[in-house]
């Protein structure tokens, strides 16, 4: 008897696994159409951050290859700051990161290393400001632009609120080392599209009040790529060109509860 | 980043009945494990105190009720593992096949039955999202590993429980792999000398190693490893299996009731306040060992219950009410989840408690239909579920849920959501 019922465990198991080997279903598989074939600015932009911008990444993916830049997204889902303000958790983080900025140099080769101020940014403005002169110095060895973006606003949980203050002066430290190494540094103010105000409709906040859905995103991606294009001397891709397409789809979306 | 803290669990957990082969009432006071009629009758009720906690947590009324998924870890491996000692000690030897095919004889027909018709109910009723992450999340159900999948998907840190109708059944996962490894432990143990000696050595190693990795995974930005891993967990499931073996149960057996009474008030009062005060999956207390102590205090409490005869402990938890809840408490947890999900929303004119109310009444009925016509006629062998032909049922029901996953259509996440007249 425990035969055929043993029979039935793994006949149950051996299908769970085909499927899962089976991979997900047609995700993305919104028609593209035929895009146009974009032509090489010779750009190639390397995206740090956390989650904040990771969830702005699929759209900047989607801008920055229509305008013939090449991208690759190296935020973090679990913090992704650069900065050790000496706590345990933003030791471990930014250990994390910077190794892996390391290989993402050697293997990806990036003109321009694009750094949003993460909200594990803790620390005092000396170690905040520490922190980006090296990450410029790290790009400068490697013949790599930086830019440094700050933070969109966001709620302010018990989580974040012993933090505050120093999420604060993050912008402002990295402001300071941009203006100190003008032409190789720029410092691109987020709040100058998202406000301050985390609950107001500008700042376009998912219902977690701290990422973006797909509109917030497409609303960055324009402005950041304008932002690049104008440094870089590119001409941006008209948003009619990248938008709507299949990185509206992208998982971290439903994950946020952002409207299908 | 985020830690959103919603109302909403990030971490779902789970109960999976033990119980192991249908044994006539007259039989069960000499069970193998010392583990008789009436303490039987006890550790269900402790069941139901535990599938009562969780599903007041998942509908935000009892923030630590999600611990109850603890107690259901420790009470599967105290009853998994006096099941294969006592089996050991009886026969010299352990049937690997026939254990297994008894779990899933007692697992696998109600828990496809949900999966089957959940989609077809998301299908309908859910969210596009709520239908492409159980079509994603199916296989992974199927494969009993979708704990790891969820682990992947980062789903605590994103705190996106309540966009997965599957996301409850992460413990499933981990209890099944739980029963796919300890068993081959415990039979090669059963081979020597001192075997439950040696059993209980390893659970207690393997229980404090289990500690170790938690407290060094706890420290991370998402704690959905270190809350869903079946090696973080298994500290339970280990305690429980300690809680089984002679040493221990010899041990416990020469307390007297009038000592073993204040223990078991002492040590339920602690898992009470603990369901009441902790305040959610992600204090950082929980993984620094306050997750072991509640494992640790549930096996005590589950041992004396089941060794020391006519505790008022065992009396009161196994009263008519929590036993009940206890014996339709795997069918109540896998129905429980997608019900919220798919009605709560639909229920917010009723208010919270409302709401609650009736949810969990469907999730009863449910549970209890479930109950009496697929998980009790399995278990009893009645003619449909009989030799190969309840082998023929079960593969055409995970058959069906195959092509159900084949056939209902993803949908196409993201379409409409880019108004490019806001971005000129």
């Amino acid at each position: 008897m425990a035969r055929y019922a043993l029979s039935a465990v793994a006949a149950v198991a051996a299908l769970g696994l085909t499927l899962v080997g089976c991979g997900e279903k047609g995700l993305g598989t919104r028609d593209e159409g035929k895009s146009k074939q974009t032509t090489s600015t010779g750009a190639k932009v390397l995206w740090l951050g956390d989650s904040i911008a990771g969830a702005q990444a699929p759209a900047l993916n989607a801008a920055l290859k229509a305008s013939g830049v090449e991208f690759k997204d190296s935020s973090s889902d679990g913090g992704g700051t650069i900065v050790n303000s000496g706590e345990e958790i933003t030791q471990m983080i930014s250990g994390a990161t910077w190794k892996q900025l390391g290989k993402d140099i050697e293997s990806f080769r990036p003109t321009v290393v694009a750094y949003q101020v993460t909200t594990y940014d803790w620390g005092s403005q000396d170690q905040q400001r520490a922190a980006y002169e090296k990450v410029v110095d790290t790009a400068k060895d490697a013949g790599a632009k930086v830019v440094i973006v700050s933070s969109p606003p966001i709620k302010i949980d018990g989580f974040y609120k012993q933090h505050e203050a120093q999420m604060r002066t993050a912008p402002k430290a990295a402001a300071e080392v941009a203006g100190k190494n003008d032409g190789t540094v720029a410092f691109f103010d987020a709040s100058q599209l998202w406000g301050t105000d985390a609950s107001a409709q500008k700042a376009q906040r998912a219902p977690d009040g701290i990422h973006n859905c797909q509109q917030g995103a497409a609303t960055f991606a324009k402005w950041f790529t304008e932002k690049l294009g104008k440094q870089e001397s590119f001409t941006p891709a008209s948003v009619d060109s990248w938008a709507q397409k299949s990185w509206t789809g992208d998982e971290r979306y439903g994950k946020l509860r952002c409207a299908a | 980043m985020t830690r959103a803290a919603d109302f909403m669990p990030s971490h779902l957990p789970l109960p999976a009945p033990v119980g192991g082969r249908p044994v006539p009432g007259r039989h069960r006071a000499a069970h193998p494990s010392g583990v008789g009629r009436a303490h039987i009758a006890a550790l269900d009720g402790l069941r139901g105190f535990a599938v009562a906690a969780v599903l007041l947590f998942h509908a935000g009324h009892l923030r630590g009720g999600f611990l109850g998924v603890d107690l259901f870890f420790v009470l599967s491996g105290f009853l998994i593992t006096g099941l294969l000692v006592g089996e050991a000690t009886r026969c010299g030897r352990i049937g690997l096949a026939a254990f297994w095919g008894r779990r899933a004889r007692r697992l696998l027909p109600a828990l496809v039955c949900v999966v089957v018709v959940t989609v077809l109910a998301t299908w309908a009723w859910g969210t596009t999202e709520h239908l492409r992450f159980a079509l994603d999340d199916m296989p992974w159900v199927g494969a009993q590993a979708v704990n790891w999948h969820y682990i992947t998907e980062q789903i605590g840190y994103w705190n996106s429980s309540d966009t997965r109708v599957f996301a409850h059944l992460w413990s499933i996962g981990v209890e099944w792999q739980f029963y796919l490894a300890w068993p081959l432990v415990v039979a090669v143990a059963a081979r020597g000398r001192c075997a439950e000696r040696i059993v209980a050595s390893l659970a207690g190693v393997g229980a404090l190693v289990s500690l170790a990795l938690t407290v060094s995974l706890g420290a991370a930005v998402d704690t959905t490893r270190v809350y869903e891993g079946t090696d973080t967990r298994g500290a339970a499931l280990l305690l429980g299996a300690l809680a089984a073996t002679a040493p221990v149960r010899n041990l416990v057996r020469r307390v007297p009731r009038r000592a073993a009474d204040p223990v078991c008030l002492v040590l339920g009062c602690g898992l009470a306040v603990a369901w009441a005060v902790t305040g959610g999956e992600e204090e950082p207390l929980l993984f620094q060992g306050g997750l072991f102590v509640h494992s640790l205090t549930a096996a005590v409490l589950i041992v004396l219950t089941a060794q020391v005869p006519g505790t008022w402990a065992a009396r009161i938890v196994g009263s008519r009410l929590p036993r009940g809840l206890g014996q339709l408490s795997y069918s109540l947890y896998l129905w429980h989840w997608p019900v919220y999900l798919l009605l709560l929303p639909r229920l917010s004119a009723l208010g919270g408690w409302g709401g609650t109310v009736v949810a969990i009444g469907i999730s009863l009925v449910a549970a209890a239909v479930t109950k009496r016509f697929v998980e009790d006629p399995v278990r009893f062998r009645v003619g449909w579920a009989r030799a190969g032909r309840g082998l023929i049922a079960v593969v055409a029901l995970a058959l069906a849920g195959a092509v159900l996953w084949a056939a209902v259509p993803e949908p196409v996440p993201g379409a409409g959501t880019v108004d490019v007249d806001q971005l000129r």
